[in-house]
């Protein structure tokens, strides 16, 4: 029986796996004693990795460019974590004297708790107001034991009209309130302080509510650093029990054998052991996701077992000797075992191109633990059969009956199945366009979690948990008071409550016009910012002063008075939503605040848009970045797993065909998500890479045993029956282990290990499938043709499909992330003017004329229908009549909001076809014209932003006066650095359109002339483009304008485009 | 030389009654609301590099054409009749000397249904070398061998549109044949094709009706097409006459299903077609259900070079589960070219492609070149190149035929 390793070993010849088998028998006891010291000295420095660090930060790599500002941002500002107490009192009143009275106590008891810093409540909110000797601050509730009904209602006058207060620390409906403790952790035991901390808050909370009738719940970033310790705890607890008995079950069932359960436990239990003794070496600490190693190690330790096991098993009737049963069992496949476990350790040690160090620890810990369980599979297992009293079966396996009846029924029908499964994996893999990159850490915890119900019972009751901060600069030292740069802060402030996304705006501007006010003898006319850098400085002055101890500004100021923070509380939203809200602050501040920007830019010249940080906004962009980091690593583990496959199999050919039944098994695990669930955390980058190492175990076993049998002379249909009745049942074993043991690990309630464990069983599924559906056929498909074949094109073809799939997932991803950094701007104001013309068509002619005055020409007919919905375009019709060979062209847009490319088909008269093409081109010419294809598409007012210049007579004519706008394209492929247009006041009709290039240069001039008013809507009879770097021009002329024509939107459909182009 | 062969008569018949009906009736009703008359002429030469590899072949050929469209138009366009007859002659093949009616054909639209009644030419697909679902029309190889010449073809259509796309059913009457090259004609196969005795495994011949449905639609990027057919094939099969030196073709009933798909991202195309026909006889004559599919991708590079130029990519792969059985060449073939596209006033454009068969490794080269010379007229280069032919295949009659085409055209 030849193998991978051995071609032409085997029994009775001494090929060097059978050398190899009868070494490890001989001295099965050495092997036995290396084992255990292997084992002993890796768990040497396993204490090192307990407990679990309770950190959210643990995701965040130091080269992380993200996580580089927001450290940056807490040395100028401060690093705090906090902790909500949110109070709920039974009578739904936050304004009592029993609950007031209850807010002073917990303030005051706060303040006992370790490493506190600062605590915010209600009661000691900072009031200020003006008496006869000027400013007066003090706590809102001076003595919140006493306070009177009637006080109590004076209290809710005085809070619920300050900013600072209402969504913050009182819920508008004035039911829910919170105490804000705030912590400077001193890290120097940093798995102990967070847990302290918690332990008192909760002791505290539990007093509280024996002795008050209210219901505390307890959120923000220590409960969310102490969740990521605790359920990497419970994970652990929860899981391992069902895993052993899921391990327990397959193996005891396939196996039928007690002592050859308990062999594959001690083995799975010493390769667990192993790796996480490995991890101790390594100096990791757990966390949430590594403390998963051991399940995945004993998972993939299985396999490699129960492979000897069957081996032996075959060579029972034969033989009684144990000894000849080993023997058999390692000459036949520790190739096959070896590639198996190599290929797979490849994947997880892959696993260190991420960008996130908990998947870089896991890769090297379930990478190493694999090594370990291949030299245990290999030479203590050996010693364990042998020395056992495991009882020999003496009756043949049975033949396996359902394995020969796939076989035939996949040589049988091939051409059949292959079609099929080409068009299921095509269809499946398409789903992959519907993956949302979905980091809300604090919804990485499922509901059964208490801090997951808390945390969503806060965001819906009073306040958003997740906090963007804004560290804004105001251009230099001392510069915070400069009157320009509050105001654009305080514009900016109002901006940010207007959004919907956010459920809070923290920012000094507040305060100080609320200190405006009182210094003016709190008449509520002054509530605005001073007009002076003085009086500002001032009034800041005489605040600080009067504050209590804790209550410094030193978190809302940098040291040097050079930035000030705008800290915004987001309310429940997706990754994508709070990535879309920052992008346009970016662009806002771009657009409005000039001081701002420039103070900005000059700091940050690589990032051109303001960026907000904070913890949140590392998790939003995590995905993006460590699908990007994972693609190189990726590719090499490609590499290198192909390398050994060809090496093993020392085929290059069978190593090239190996990559379609390992790479498509993912492409289609991925598109099964993308329909059925959509979002997935960043669990998704290293899915691939992990699995490839896996899924190729079963896809080596089948190629080797098909070589095998086409070597033996068999031809490529019975190599295939061969393969199948050979490993098919092993194969399935193993899988049905593997996704059994992953679906234990899905239980995670953690959604980061949950993702990764589901899209991992999915992923081996499908590859078992592939292995038996597409390989088969491919294989016989390709040696079939091969004796007359010089050229594999098909298999290159196939491979490129199979490598662009998932490249194609990335792509828009990618787009998304260059587009922050690009900066472009988002539209703010609209002109309306042109809406609800709802149809019109006109005749158009375009005479082209370059420098010496030769002229040619292009008549054509243009239909357009307006769309209600703002988040589309129009839709369009352009058909052309002259020239005569061009007759009937027809062109049809479903125009879309930019960036988002047109929908467009093109009729092709001469072949009456109806054509899909790619709209992505904004910058070429339109049929030889000055026009770009962006100039002529439609225009819609989400495609640009605006800004106004000045007013002045219009261009043209004279008596009129013209708005000057500047619009910038808000697509990245755009032509365009801007656009400057002239619209008359009256009217809003455009005169002249100054084109710039992304050089800056001007580059064309669009004039509009004989203006008709058509039902109400202006049209011009004439645009004329004049370039002046080519001096090339093009008329557009218009006639018969008809906005009377009764136009559907089934005119404007795909395949009514032939009727239409006539 | 015959201007109108005799089964041109009878399909003019059918598309002038059609004709005449609808304008009687809407006659009664008003005059068209548009009215055109347009057509070409086209002036060809083609020099073949190789002398000819069968006896009765000439070397070298020149021909003229035209075709002209009346279109009338009533009801804003909701009712429209389109008459394009078409005619060549060839000074060498008198198969190749011949007329059609490419439409002759009353279209109705009221509100989302559509009727349509007569000759027309209509196609589906998405893919660019290979157009394998796209089956209503008879293939035309006598006008080019790219098979993008296609025969008019008598229907009635209904179609129904809805908001996700199309819905429309066939019914065929009569059934084209397919037009091969004379014995004096070039690129043919080692023995001509008798085009006048076709036999037909139906009792009705050619007039055996065929059904079809079909949908087409969109969603978001998708383009999807699927159809389903049942009916006479287009496709036929061959019986050699060994009395005459002849092919005889032979028409099966057949029933397919199929496919169409393309995914546009940016500016990148992604196409597929498949289907899976029984009824049809492949080379052996025997009955064989088969699949087949082609698939790849038009990539656009716009603007290459700092240029208003663009260059479109195109990548594609055939396949035929029948393998060497298969009627068609493109059996398991990959397509690579190239568009190249000036963006000029004169809308030049040049399209280079070539298919590789991946068992055999011949080589099919095609050029085409076209570009307008002031407003009404054009020039166009066409040249096919075979490499590496094997004797045995269909193409290998084609070895000595690689030839360069010359067309010059005059639009009115």
């Amino acid at each position: 029986m030849s193998d991978a390793a051995s071609p032409d070993g085997g029994p009775g010849q001494a090929g060097p796996a059978a050398r190899f088998a009868d070494a490890v028998v001989r001295y099965r006891w050495i092997f036995l004693a290396l084992s255990l010291a292997l084992v002993a000295v890796s768990v040497s420095k396993i204490g090192n990795i307990w407990p679990p660090d309770p950190s959210a930060r643990i995701f965040f790599a130091e080269e992380n460019p993200d996580r580089q500002a927001l450290d940056a941002y807490e040395a100028a500002f401060s690093k705090d974590d906090n902790l909500s107490v949110v109070i709920v009192p039974e009578d739904g009143a936050v304004f009592t004297p029993d609950t007031i009275a209850l807010i002073g106590e917990i303030t005051e008891e706060a303040w006992r708790l370790p490493f506190v810093r600062r605590v915010d409540s209600l009661t000691n909110f900072q009031h200020s107001f003006a008496d006869e000797e000027g400013l007066v601050v003090r706590d809102l509730v001076e003595e919140p034991a006493d306070v009177t009904p009637e006080e109590a209602a004076e209290i809710a006058r005085l809070a619920m009209e300050r900013l600072e207060i209402v969504d913050l620390l009182v819920a508008p409906a004035q039911d829910v309130t919170q105490v804000n403790i705030l912590f400077t952790l001193p890290e120097v035991k940093p798995t102990e302080e967070v847990p302290t901390i918690v332990r008192e808050v909760r002791a505290m909370v539990e007093r509280v509510e024996a002795e008050h009738p209210v219901e505390i719940r307890l959120t923000g970033g220590i409960m969310i650093n102490n969740q990521f310790a605790t359920s990497g705890q419970e994970d652990s607890q929860n899981l391992l029990g069902p895993m052993f008995l899921v391990i327990l079950l397959v193996v005891g069932l396939s196996l039928r054998s007690a002592f050859a359960t308990l062999a594959v436990l001690i083995l799975i239990t010493l390769s667990a052991a192993t790796g996480l003794g490995a991890a101790g070496w390594f100096g990791y600490r757990l966390n949430s996701v590594t403390v998963l190693a051991p399940l995945y190690i004993m998972t993939l330790a299985v396999a490699s077992a129960v492979h000897v096991f069957s081996a032996c098993r075959a060579a029972m009737p034969d033989t009684g000797d144990r000894k000849e049963w080993v023997r058999r069992a390692l000459s036949e496949h520790a190739g096959a075992i070896v590639i198996a476990c190599v290929t797979t350790a490849i994947g997880f040690y892959s696993l260190n191109f991420s960008i996130s160090p908990p998947f870089r620890q896991l890769g090297n810990t379930v990478g190493t633990g694999v090594l370990a369980a291949l030299f245990f599979t290999l030479f203590l297992l050996p010693g364990l059969i042998i020395t056992m009293p495991m009882r020999r079966q003496r009756s043949a396996e049975r033949e396996p009956r359902a394995m020969r009846a796939l076989a035939d029924f996949v040589v049988g029908r091939r051409r059949m199945i292959a079609p099929v499964m080409i068009g299921v994996v095509a269809l499946l893999a398409a789903g992959t366009s519907q993956l949302k990159l979905e980091d809300d850490f604090l919804r990485y915890f499922d509901e059964r979690y208490e801090f997951r119900q808390d945390t969503d019972f806060t965001e819906e009751r009073l306040t958003g948990v997740n906090v963007l901060y804004f560290a804004l600069p105001a251009g230099g030292d001392q510069a915070i008071n400069d009157p320009v740069f509050l105001k654009e802060t305080a514009a900016f402030a109002d901006w940010l409550r207007t959004q919907p996304e956010v459920a809070h705006v923290a920012t000094l501007t507040d305060t100080i016009k609320r200190l405006t006010m009182n210094m003016n003898g709190d008449d509520p006319a002054f509530f605005r910012l001073p007009d002076t850098e003085e009086a500002a400085a001032q009034y800041l002055f005489l605040y600080e002063l009067s504050l209590g101890y804790g209550r410094d500004l030193t978190d809302q100021i940098n040291i040097d008075r050079s930035a000030l923070r705008v800290s915004v509380a987001l309310g429940r939203q997706t990754t994508a939503e709070m990535r879309d809200v920052t992008l346009r602050a970016g662009q806002w501040l771009q657009q409005n605040a000039p001081t701002i920007q420039t103070a900005w830019e000059a700091e940050n010249p690589e990032r051109p848009l303001v960026t907000p940080t904070g913890v949140v906004h590392v998790f939003n962009l995590i995905s993006f970045r460590d699908v990007r980091a994972m693609l190189s690593g990726t590719a090499l583990a490609l590499v290198l797993i192909s390398g050994v496959i060809m090496l093993a199999l020392r085929s290059v050919r069978i190593g090239l065909i190996s990559l379609v039944p390992n790479l498509i098994p993912a492409a289609m695990a991925f598109g099964i998500w993308g329909y059925s669930v959509g979002a997935v955390t960043l669990a998704i980058a290293v899915v691939l890479a992990a699995t490839l190492g896996i899924v190729v175990d079963d896809t080596v076993h089948f190629l080797s045993k098909y070589q095998a049998g086409r070597r033996k002379g068999l031809s490529p249909e019975d190599s295939v029956r061969h393969a199948f009745t050979r490993v098919g049942n092993a194969l399935v074993i193993t899988s049905v282990g593997l996704v059994a043991g992953f679906c234990v690990l899905a239980l995670s309630g953690f959604a980061v290990n949950g993702d990764m464990a589901k899209l991992t069983a999915i992923t081996i599924t499908v590859a078992l499938i592939a292995d038996f559906l597409l390989l088969p056929c491919l294989l016989i498909f390709l040696d079939k043709r091969r004796e007359t074949m010089t050229l594999k094109p098909a298999t290159a073809a196939l491979l490129l499909a199979a490598i662009a799939v998932p490249a194609l997932t990335l792509a828009p991803e990618a787009r998304a992330d260059d587009a922050e950094a690009k900066g472009l701007a988002i539209a703010e104001a609209a002109d309306k003017r042109d809406l609800g013309f709802e149809a019109f068509t006109v005749d158009g002619e375009m005479i082209l004329r370059d420098k010496a005055g030769n002229e040619s020409r292009r008549v054509f007919e243009s239909l357009t229908l307006e769309r209600q919905d703002r988040a589309v375009g129009d839709l369009g019709i352009i058909v052309f009549t002259r020239p005569r060979d061009i007759r009937g062209t027809g062109l049809l847009t479903h125009a879309n909001i930019e960036p988002q490319d047109d929908d467009q088909w093109l009729y092709l008269p001469a072949v009456k076809r109806v054509k899909r093409i790619s709209s992505s081109n904004r910058t070429g010419k339109f049929v030889g014209s000055e026009f770009s294809y962006e100039d002529l598409g439609s225009q819609e007012v989400d495609d640009y932003t605006y800004k106004w210049l000045r007013d002045e007579p219009c261009p043209g004519a004279e008596e009129l006066t013209c708005h000057v706008v500047e619009s910038y394209p808000k697509n990245t492929k755009s032509g365009y650095s801007k656009r400057v247009g002239w619209t008359d006041v009256a009217e809003y009709r455009q005169y002249k359109v100054e084109f710039y290039n992304r050089r800056g240069d001007l580059e064309k001039i669009l004039t509009y002339s004989g203006y008709n008013e058509y039902d109400g809507y202006w049209r011009a009879d004439k645009l004329a483009m004049q370039n002046l770097q080519s001096g090339k021009e093009t008329d557009l002329l218009f006639t018969e304008y008809d906005f009377s024509a009764s136009l559907s939107d089934g005119d404007f459909d795909p395949n009514r485009l032939p009727q239409m182009a006539r | 030389m015959r201007l109108v062969a005799p089964r041109v008569r009878r399909a003019a018949a059918f598309g002038l009654v059609t004709a005449l009906a609808t304008t009687a009736v809407s006659a009664a009703d008003l005059s068209p609301t548009n009215f055109e008359f347009f057509g070409e002429l086209e002036l060809e030469g083609t020099v073949f590099f190789e002398d000819p590899q069968f006896a009765q072949q000439e070397r070298d050929g020149a021909s003229i054409a035209g075709q002209f469209t009346v279109l009338s138009e009533w009801m804003d366009g909701d009712l429209a009749l389109r008459f394009t007859p078409f005619a060549r002659a060839d000074i060498v093949d008198d198969e190749r000397t011949n007329g059609d009616i490419r439409e002759a054909k009353v279209d109705y639209i009221t509100g989302p249904w559509s009727i349509r009644v007569g000759v027309d030419t209509i196609f589906w697909g998405k893919t660019e070398a290979f157009h394998l679902v796209d089956i209503v029309n008879q293939t035309d190889l006598v006008e080019d061998i790219d098979a993008e010449d296609r025969l008019g073809q008598p229907m009635i259509r209904i179609g129904r549109l809805t908001n996700v796309g199309e819905f429309s059913a066939f019914y065929f009457p009569y059934q084209r044949i397919r037009r091969f090259p004379g014995p004096e004609g070039r690129l043919r196969f080692a023995l001509p094709v008798n085009t006048d005795n076709p036999i037909f495994e139906t009792d009705a011949e050619r007039f055996t009706p065929s059904f079809a449905l079909r949908y087409s639609g969109f969603v978001g990027p998708v383009d999807l097409g699927l159809h389903v057919f049942h009916g006479l094939g287009r496709d036929p099969s061959f019986i050699p006459d060994a009395e005459a030196d002849e092919l005889l073709a032979v028409y099966q009933r057949i029933t397919q299903g199929g496919v169409d798909l393309q995914f546009t991202s940016g500016a990148t195309l992604w196409k597929l077609e498949a289907l899976v026909r029984g009824g049809e006889k492949n080379t052996l004559f025997e009955d064989e259900l088969f699949g087949a599919f082609t698939g790849g991708i038009e990539h656009t590079l716009f603007g290459i070079l700092g240029t208003s130029y663009d260059l479109g990519l195109i990548a594609e792969y055939a396949f035929d589960s029948r393998g060497d059985e298969a009627l068609t060449n493109f059996q398991n073939d990959v397509i690579v070219g190239g568009r190249f596209t000036l963006n000029d006033v004169s809308d030049t454009e040049v399209l280079l492609t070539s298919a590789v068969d991946t068992q055999k490794g011949e080589v099919g080269l095609r050029l085409e070149a076209e570009r307008r010379i002031g407003s009404r007229f054009s020039a166009a280069v066409e040249g096919v190149g075979f490499l590496n032919q094997d004797a045995d295949s269909f193409a290998g009659s084609f070895a000595e035929d690689s030839f360069l085409r010359l067309k010059l055209k005059f639009f009115f």
